[in-house]
């Protein structure tokens, strides 16, 4: 997995491409977000347009990255979730749990 | 044992998270051999890491000299994964519910649900020695 990230109206914008299963890149994905956090960066978007797939790790770390957002003031929002990952979402029910837009731009607008 | 060791249609690595990785780029590789569509390998190899994550830090307790062993193997009607660990037995879904409300929020305890979900059959053998776990996809 790769990672890398800007800031767009004052929302900062994760974008990991490859897969998330655990190991070495599951960790930057999750020190990253808590960088966020720790910077007061409140409003963050996952954009998960080039995540072909993840597996349970990977939903672990959007947990972990929602509830301390929200526990400080913040939100986490997802866009452009693939087909492969939204069927995750929905097994796991964490659909009911995770905003989640069509585009970055949408993810944006919601903020 | 200091890196993952391939022999044939069996990869073997210590137990680290490190090397999921390489148990996944095997795994696939074959399964592309197969002919399956991305769809179908996305799910087993989603599977196996789950399982691998399990054998790694609940049966080998992530003791570095104890391995886990990944067989893949395509038979008539189905692909089937044998994953060994070295552990001393463990009951993986010995969790709470990951669908009830109030674990939703939960970090971890999702992997075997998930298994379950994505193929068609996970049969679970813990023994003293360590857990096998067989994942089958059938082919449709």
């Amino acid at each position: 997995m790769k990672l890398s990230d800007y800031e767009k109206d004052g929302v900062f914008i994760l974008e990991p491409k490859g897969k998330i299963m655990g190991g070495p890149d599951a960790t930057l994905l999750h020190e990253k977000l808590h960088e966020c956090i720790d910077q007061g960066k409140k409003k963050v978007i996952i954009n998960l347009s080039g995540v072909d797939w993840m597996n349970s790790t990977g939903l672990g770390i959007l947990i972990s990255g929602l509830t301390t957002l929200r526990n400080n003031d913040g939100e986490l929002k997802l866009a452009n979730v693939t087909d492969k990952i939204q069927s995750l979402l929905t097994i796991t029910k964490l659909v009911t749990v995770f905003e989640a837009y069509d585009s970055v731009e949408e993810a944006l607008k919601s903020f | 044992m200091t890196g993952p060791i391939i022999k044939n249609n069996t990869i073997t690595i210590p137990s680290l998270e490190d090397y999921l990785p390489d148990v996944d780029n095997f795994v696939e590789d074959i399964l592309e051999k197969y002919g399956l569509n991305k769809s179908v390998i996305a799910d087993i190899a989603i599977s196996v890491t789950e399982v691998v994550v399990n054998a790694i830090i609940h049966g080998n307790k992530s003791i570095l000299e104890k391995v886990v062993t990944v067989t893949v193997d395509k038979t008539k009607t189905a692909i089937e994964i044998v994953i060994i660990d070295q552990g001393e037995g463990f009951n993986p879904e010995d969790v709470d519910n990951p669908i009830d409300d109030a674990n939703l929020l939960k970090e971890v305890g999702r992997g075997i649900f998930i298994v379950k979900s994505l193929m068609d059959d996970l049969k679970i053998e813990p023994s003293l020695t360590g857990t096998r776990f067989t994942l089958t996809k059938n082919l449709q």
